[in-house]
């Protein structure tokens, strides 16, 4: 599972976004100090982390201190703060961070955004597994119970795009969006059916959920 | 118009005004006495000429001589007393004219008395002046002698005169005028001065001063003005400081209020829109709750920190200083009692003048504070003693170059320890400001390790 090093003082945001994380499918790891997430990096366990978010103001260490010691251990980072102010952002931009989310933020924007730079940095995962259904990312192939199940292109695009955030609901509009692109003129009655067939050939009519005046949402908790 | 004009000009006409008429009644009341000396000259001398041909003529028996005869007699007479100054008239005809002039009207009346009449007789630039009177003589024959003078010399003079005085006074104005002018510009330079600091402290430069040390009146205004400008300088940077605290406690407050925010925001949305376990759900609910009660706690301490910015809710009263104590120590018995600390207090201070709920809310946030810092089973002392009340632990201490910032609003030296207990960042703010109310100060030592004591300190007693 994609572990991702979650650096943040404050209990409550912390445990937030662990929360979140989780139930996307990740493994979350929440330091509460900048001096703990420092000896933590020299630890060999940091190995094994993807990604990090971080927060700028930090007992100990603060997160723009921290950057040296996450880059030589080449783990791509995401400030993640409450300083909105552009010096900040421009600071921690260029002092090499792939992203800069400012607080409050929305749980599928952090998503989102993690999924992106996990895929610039080539660190996405390689499969997900649904029950008993598992998406090949690299061979861009789904079986159920070991079988090919047939997909078109945006078939598997809109189940790829639920399953990398999964337990988290998308707004139609969302997921025209994202599957479609922006500039796509089409109803929103589209996403519907390729949910629809989603539904039938992964006999996912339990797992994709409609959620009311939002919604869908691919549900697996273990 | 500037002042000095107005003054130069005042002096000028009332000057004019003054020596203009003072002239004019010297110039008239000279002319008139030159006048009437000249007439009475001229009379007394015709009146003694007439006298001496009244005699001549009368012991000359002029019936007797034939018309010619008598004629040449007067001619010879006539001219024997004067020159060709004198008419002399009988009846209503010039018998005898030795001037260049003639009698327009020579039976006139006026002069056929005793007493002699004169008239002055202007023609082009010539004055003439004639006087006339009866000779007197026994006899029948009346005669009437008539003198005749030019006297536009003398006018010529007068005028003369008059001219040299208007042109003296013309002088002295102008000089006047000239002086008036150099006084009030030199008066007035002290205003110009006090002008130019007016003009500076209205472009914004504050320190400007008006220097001027005159002991009159300008001077008396520019000290004022100066103590006006010191004043508004005072003031406005005391404005400046104030709303600059101000603002950057109103910056800490948003980012204060950002991270519970942020949780509040983030639970909610994670509860709306992201697939639970049950025991996740309750966590995010109580998240949400917690977050909500430290903003409650903030905003209510906030409250207070503006309610006392307008002090009228003060009520000052003698209050019984052990007293007090023993209330707050009622107050801070189950918070202590649950962290197991001891409050040690001692008071050997009698009664005080202050806000009873405000000094509680002071102490009771010490002594919270103390206590956050405080390993369990250790103790908090509370005492009163001669001019101040202190709040003293054995607790963690505050770092040395952290000590004059714990009173700012919102300064927390630990952030993380400070949330876990509730802290707010507000409590050491909100003391000082009731200190200050009371008009005491509140200060602060603290020991790494050993402890720290914070007292109020009642500056008059």
């Amino acid at each position: 599972m994609t572990e991702i090093l979650v650096i943040e003082d404050d209990s409550s945001i912390s445990e937030l976004i662990c929360m979140n994380l989780e139930a996307a499918g990740y493994k979350a790891i929440p330091v509460m100090d900048g001096l703990l997430a420092e000896a933590f990096l020299r630890n060999k366990e940091s190995r094994e982390v993807a990604l990090a978010l971080v927060d700028v103001m930090l007992p100990g260490k603060d997160g723009f201190a921290l950057m040296e010691d996450l880059e030589r251990e080449k783990i791509p980072v995401i400030y993640l703060t409450a300083k909105d102010d552009v010096a900040s952002k421009v600071h921690g931009l260029k002092a090499g961070a792939e992203d800069y989310i400012v607080k409050p933020f929305e749980v599928l924007e952090l998503l989102v955004r993690i999924e992106k730079v996990l895929k610039r940095t080539g660190r996405s995962r390689e499969r997900i597994e649904i029950r008993d259904v598992v998406i090949d990312l690299k061979e861009h192939s789904v079986t159920k119970r070991g079988e090919k199940v047939p997909l078109k292109p945006l078939e598997y695009e809109l189940l790829v795009t639920l399953a990398g955030s999964k337990n988290v609901a998308f707004s139609r509009e969302e997921l025209l969006n994202r599957i479609w692109g922006c500039d796509y003129m089409g109803e929103t009655r589209t996403v519907d059916v390729h949910i629809g067939q989603l539904r039938k050939k992964l006999d996912f009519y339990h797992v994709i959920r409609t959620i009311s005046k939002t919604g869908y949402r691919l549900e697996d908790l273990e | 118009m500037k002042l000095w004009k107005k003054l130069a000009g005042m002096t000028a006409a009332v000057l004019l005004a003054a020596m203009g008429v003072s002239g004019a009644a010297v110039i008239y009341r000279s002319a008139l006495y030159n006048q009437q000396k000249t007439v009475e000259s001229c009379e007394h001398q015709l009146k003694s000429t007439a006298y001496a041909i009244g005699r001549e003529l009368e012991n000359g028996l002029l019936e007797e001589y034939s018309e010619p005869t008598k004629n040449s007699f007067i001619n010879y007479v006539v001219k024997k007393y004067g020159a060709e100054e004198y008419i002399l008239i009988e009846d209503d005809h010039e018998i005898c004219n030795l001037t260049p002039y003639e009698l327009k009207n020579p039976g006139d009346e006026r002069w056929n008395q005793n007493e002699s009449c004169s008239v002055i007789q202007r023609g082009g630039d010539q004055f003439i002046l004639i006087s006339g009177k009866r000779v007197p003589m026994m006899g029948k024959a009346e005669y009437k002698l008539v003198l005749v003078q030019d006297i536009s010399d003398l006018y010529a003079d007068m005028r003369e005169q008059a001219l040299f005085i208007l042109t003296v006074f013309l002088g002295a104005v102008l000089v006047s005028m000239m002086l008036v002018f150099l006084a009030t510009k030199r008066l007035l330079r002290p205003l110009k001065k006090l002008q130019q600091a007016a003009g500076d402290i209205t472009n914004g430069k504050l320190e400007s001063r008006a220097n001027v040390h005159t002991k009159d009146e300008i001077g008396l205004m520019a000290a004022d003005f100066n103590k006006m400008a010191e004043r508004i300088e005072d003031q406005v940077t005391e404005l400046s400081l104030v709303s600059e605290q101000r603002r950057q406690m109103l910056g800490s407050l948003t980012h204060e209020l950002k991270t519970p925010m942020t949780s509040i925001i983030g639970y909610s949305d994670t509860l709306l829109h992201v697939n639970l376990k049950k025991e996740q759900q309750e966590r995010a609910l109580w998240h949400i709750k917690e977050e909500c009660s430290r903003l409650e706690r903030l905003s209510s301490k906030l409250m207070s920190l503006m309610g006392l910015y307008d002090n009228d809710s003060i009520l000052m009263e003698e209050v019984q200083v052990a007293e007090l104590f023993d209330q707050v120590a009622r107050l801070e018995e189950y918070n202590l009692r649950e962290k197991k600390i001891r409050l040690d207090y001692s008071c050997s201070m009698k009664t005080r003048r202050m806000d009873r709920d405000l000094f509680e809310s002071l102490l009771v946030n010490l002594i919270d504070n103390a206590a956050k810092a405080s390993e369990e089973g250790s103790t908090v002392f509370l005492t009163a003693q001669g001019d101040r009340i202190s709040v003293e632990d054995q607790g963690c201490g505050i770092p040395k170059e952290e000590i004059e910032r714990v009173t700012e609003a919102f300064y927390m030296v630990d952030k993380a320890r400070s949330r876990k207990e509730g802290g707010s960042g507000l409590g050491l703010a909100l003391c000082s400001m009731i200190a200050q109310l009371h008009g005491a100060e509140l200060s602060i030592e603290s020991q790494i390790g050993r402890g720290t004591k914070v007292s109020v300190i009642f500056r008059e007693i």
